[in-house]
């Protein structure tokens, strides 16, 4: 099956010239504008920026869940207009469902497909066990860790074969050790599928381990400052990160998200720099200079 | 989907290992995860051989039956206090009743007429078992289940269609905040005039204190369930019907839970005030009756009942939602 789609070629996104307003009148927002972007099929694709910078705007609009104000965003070769089982997405807050057991979380799309009870069953006990989740199938999602939760998020968003993946800061919620756990898993899943993913982080390091290719955002209004290739051999290991290349390429991302930052913040501190405030703070902290 | 059986892991397996650091949220007993992860491991010998897995770290044998022991110890010393209070709280009203009308206490309150625990028991013993009582009763608990299931029958539908369309809640809203605060014994006079029998507008009253309770905070589940669920649940393909029945009753399904027990309770306020009222028979009437009568022993016993039926009611609809709702033993700030 896995294979198959690959052959296919499906799982292109792409994001034409397009751009957001929020409001209207006086509390008009460009959150995004002209933005033009894609995702071959198979490719690992991350898009990074200061926070408010538009870039979860951008997934929600390939997710089906907003519509842009102008450009469009395409699907292979078809227009998105709403949420569909042909895209996965994998949220930042944890999105199980509270009441139901996690092997009937990760049932939930092929039930909604019309899949029958015993096929239903078989697919998520397999892709549990791919999420080494097996033994927890009857647990409630709330008698689980953040990161186990994830990953069963992750698989419940391919349980319905899905072309692409949407993620969300998936790992944004996660402690920094089981979040370098998490980035492997999802590569290795990532790697058994060969589907198309979009992933949306603002962890630098996160991304150029993860992908192909990074787009970097700029401030509000988002649009695309930098498109970088990570030239960083397959399959990726935790080790890499002490690499010369990989180095390099922090290096460079983070003189492009550090000056995105800094327009993002309030005007008074871009300009008395990153200083302080001339604020004197006495040993009982700042109450002493009032 | 076959394929993904067989595919081959790799490096997933040992992964659990770290990151399942979180052993506060995770509940069942923690002798009881090594021996799960040990059978989920066997279906993919594959895998685990490839593996450069380190050797498993040597789990400290604790038998299972001193867990079971030291468990069980644990929740009868908790369950023996909770009697004990139990019986200090129920044991001190009666305390009270019996010290009050054994010295005829006068402070204010006047415990001149008020009958002894005794005669009550004896108004009991002779009344409890006595083909009007139980017929009183019987009428009581008709006319609540009857007001009772169809304000749950249209509130809980109502309260989800407003929760969730604003054009629905814009149709319904400014009616409802007009009628709420009208409490049901205020629909007396007009429900005698509106229904044409007795039993009729009794019923209509006990729904009209119902209702309201179960709809509000049914509306309130609605809203106060997590957005990203619903996002969730439509990009997995559910329908706006499945997304209905799937998502937005079983996540509001707490608060209309909450509803119930409160909207049950309102409805028992309501049926005896009515029955006092404009009633023939209920055990509101039977104790309204008593006093006209001058039968004050009687009086209590209908209170007593009145009391016992309460709570028998709220203590099903909490049982109900439990066997409804086993997940929420797990939710943080869960009830148990």
């Amino acid at each position: 099956m896995t294979m198959a789609m690959a052959e296919t070629q499906k799982g292109f996104i792409d994001v034409r010239e397009m751009g957001v307003i929020f409001g209207a009148n006086d509390n008009k927002v460009v959150a995004v504008e002209s933005v033009s972007l894609n995702v071959q099929p198979g490719e690992f694709v991350s898009l990074i920026g200061p926070s408010g910078c538009g870039k979860s705007t951008l997934l929600s609009i390939v997710a089906g869940f907003v519509k842009p104000t102008s450009g469009e965003a395409k699907l292979d070769g078809k227009a998105i207009t709403k949420p569909g089982s042909d895209r996965g997405v994998v949220f930042q807050q944890y999105s199980l469902f509270p009441w139901l057991s996690v092997r009937k979380n990760v049932e939930f799309g092929l039930k909604m497909a019309g899949v029958d009870q015993s096929k239903r069953n078989t697919t998520a006990r397999a892709l549990l066990d791919l999420a080494g989740l097996l033994s927890f199938e009857n647990h409630y999602p709330d008698q689980l860790s953040g990161g186990m939760k994830q990953r069963i998020g992750i698989v419940r968003a391919l349980a319905t074969s899905p072309q692409v993946l949407l993620m969300d800061e998936p790992f944004g919620a996660l402690d920094t050790q089981t979040r370098v756990v998490m980035q492997e898993i999802l590569t290795n899943i990532w790697q058994q599928f060969k589907i198309s993913v979009l992933f949306i982080t603002h962890d630098i390091e996160e991304s150029i381990f993860l992908s192909d290719r990074i787009y970097v955002m700029t401030a509000r209004p988002g649009r695309i400052k930098a498109e970088i290739k990570v030239p960083l051999p397959r399959p990726r290991r935790a080790e890499m990160t002490d690499t010369p290349e990989f180095m390099n390429l922090v290096q460079e991302l983070k003189g492009l998200i550090r000056e995105e930052s800094l327009a993002a913040m309030a005007p008074e501190i871009k300009d008395r720099g990153l200083s302080g405030f001339g604020m004197k703070v006495g040993p009982k902290g700042v109450g002493e200079i009032f | 989907m076959g394929s993904l059986a067989s595919a081959k892991i790799v490096a997933l397996p040992m992964v659990d290992k770290h990151s399942e650091p979180a052993p506060a949220a995770v509940k069942p007993s923690a002798a009881e995860i090594p021996a799960a992860e040990a059978t989920a491991n066997a279906p993919a010998p594959v895998a685990a051989s490839e593996l450069p897995v380190s050797a498993p770290e040597p789990v400290p044998t604790v038998s299972l039956t001193e867990v079971l022991r030291s468990l069980l110890a644990r929740i009868t010393r908790d369950r023996i206090i909770t009697a004990a209070l139990a019986c200090i709280s129920i044991g001190a009203l009666f305390l009270f009743w019996y010290l009050g009308t054994r010295y005829r206490l006068e402070f204010y309150i006047r415990f001149k007429n008020v009958p002894t625990p005794y005669e009550v028991y004896q108004q009991l013993t002779q009344v409890g078992l006595s083909n009007k009582y139980l017929v009183n009763i019987a009428i009581s608990v008709r006319r609540i289940l009857l007001g009772f299931f169809i304000a749950m029958a249209i509130g809980v539908p109502l309260g989800l269609a407003i929760g969730k369309y604003q054009r629905v809640r814009d149709l319904f809203m400014p009616v409802i905040e007009i009628m709420r605060p009208i409490p049901a014994i205020a629909w007396v006079p007009m429900s005698i005039m509106l229904w044409p029998n007795n039993e009729a507008s009794i019923v209509f009253i006990t729904f009209i204190g119902a209702f309201f309770p179960i709809l509000l905070n049914t509306i309130h589940g609605v809203h106060s369930l997590d957005g990203v669920l619903i996002r969730a649940a439509r990009c997995l393909g559910a329908s706006e019907f499945r997304l209905f029945l799937n998502v937005i009753l079983p996540g509001s399904l707490p608060h209309i839970f909450t509803g119930l027990a409160v909207g049950m309770g309102v409805a028992w306020v309501s049926l005896i005030a009515a029955e006092m009222i404009s009633g023939q028979f209920g055990v509101g009437y039977f104790t309204w009756e008593a006093y006209s009568l001058v039968d004050y022993p009687a009086i209590v016993l209908g209170m007593i009942t009145i009391g016992f039926l309460g709570l028998a009611c709220s203590g099903i609809i909490r049982m109900v939602g439990s066997l409804l709702m086993p997940w929420l033993a797990f939710a943080p700030g869960g009830k148990r």
